[in-house]
């Protein structure tokens, strides 16, 4: 995935987004590497509250197997 | 009192009343302990992300409910007791899920406002009644024109 360097605007905060379901899968896997790893803060562009929510849900989706813990390319 | 989630992955293979009958449990522990159910939402069999205990399927339900703090443990020590719970997460309602909770029942709130002014205007009744009648009214209408016609060739053959 190429990583955008340049915006530095939080897509949740453009969007008015008060709760990070981590139930949707989908959108969190906007916020996931291919490996699976979580995308930094400074490549993202989301601010400190809704990284530490999103976060938040990204490990709570990973317990109940909804997003994979590490995808492995070599099958 | 506190609003919590509870999360269950259960195993694919169980038979649909198995599954009902372990919510129905789960339900009945929460009611023992104090709490109140808000809902209960099933997911339905899904594929997991990952292998848990060999399986690749799981059956995922949901259930909400209010009560005080010791439900979760109690909860908890149940999942661990039962062989056909995969995986479990007992959550509690942070303050953004509580406040995103509001703004939704506000807007919710806000087109059952707006709706009723909207509901006035379609009536179905009257259409169904309308459409009964017409074939009594044609079939009669018909016959009525029958006994016109042999009238008529009366007439005519009369002449």
């Amino acid at each position: 995935m190429i990583k955008m360097r340049r915006k530095r605007v939080c897509n949740f905060c453009k969007e008015n987004v008060e709760y990070i379901d981590f139930k949707d899968e989908r959108k969190l896997f906007r916020y996931l590497t291919e490996q699976g790893k979580i995308i930094p803060r400074h490549t993202s562009g989301t601010c400190a509250i809704h990284q530490r929510q999103l976060a938040r849900a990204v490990k709570r989706a990973r317990h109940l197997a909804l997003i994979p813990f590490v995808t492995d390319f070599t099958r | 009192m506190a609003v919590y989630e509870t999360i269950v992955i259960l195993d694919s293979l169980m038979a649909p009343k198995e599954i009902d009958a372990l919510l129905e449990q789960v339900t009945g522990i929460i009611k023992e302990n104090g709490g109140t159910v808000r809902k209960v939402d099933k997911w339905g069999k899904k594929r997991m992300a990952y292998e848990i205990s060999k399986k690749q399927y799981g059956f995922y339900a949901a259930i909400e409910f209010e009560g005080p703090g010791n439900i979760t443990k109690t909860l908890e020590s149940d999942y661990n007791y039962n062989d056909k719970v995969i995986r479990y997460l007992t959550y509690k309602y942070d303050k953004q899920k509580l406040q995103s909770l509001k703004t939704l029942a506000e807007k919710e709130a806000a087109v059952t406002e707006s709706a009723p002014v909207v509901e006035v205007t379609p009536a179905p009744e009257p259409v169904t009644e309308p459409a009964a009648e017409p074939v009594v009214k044609t079939a009669e209408t018909v016959e009525a024109a029958k006994a016109e016609a042999t009238a008529e060739e009366t007439k005519e053959t009369e002449e």
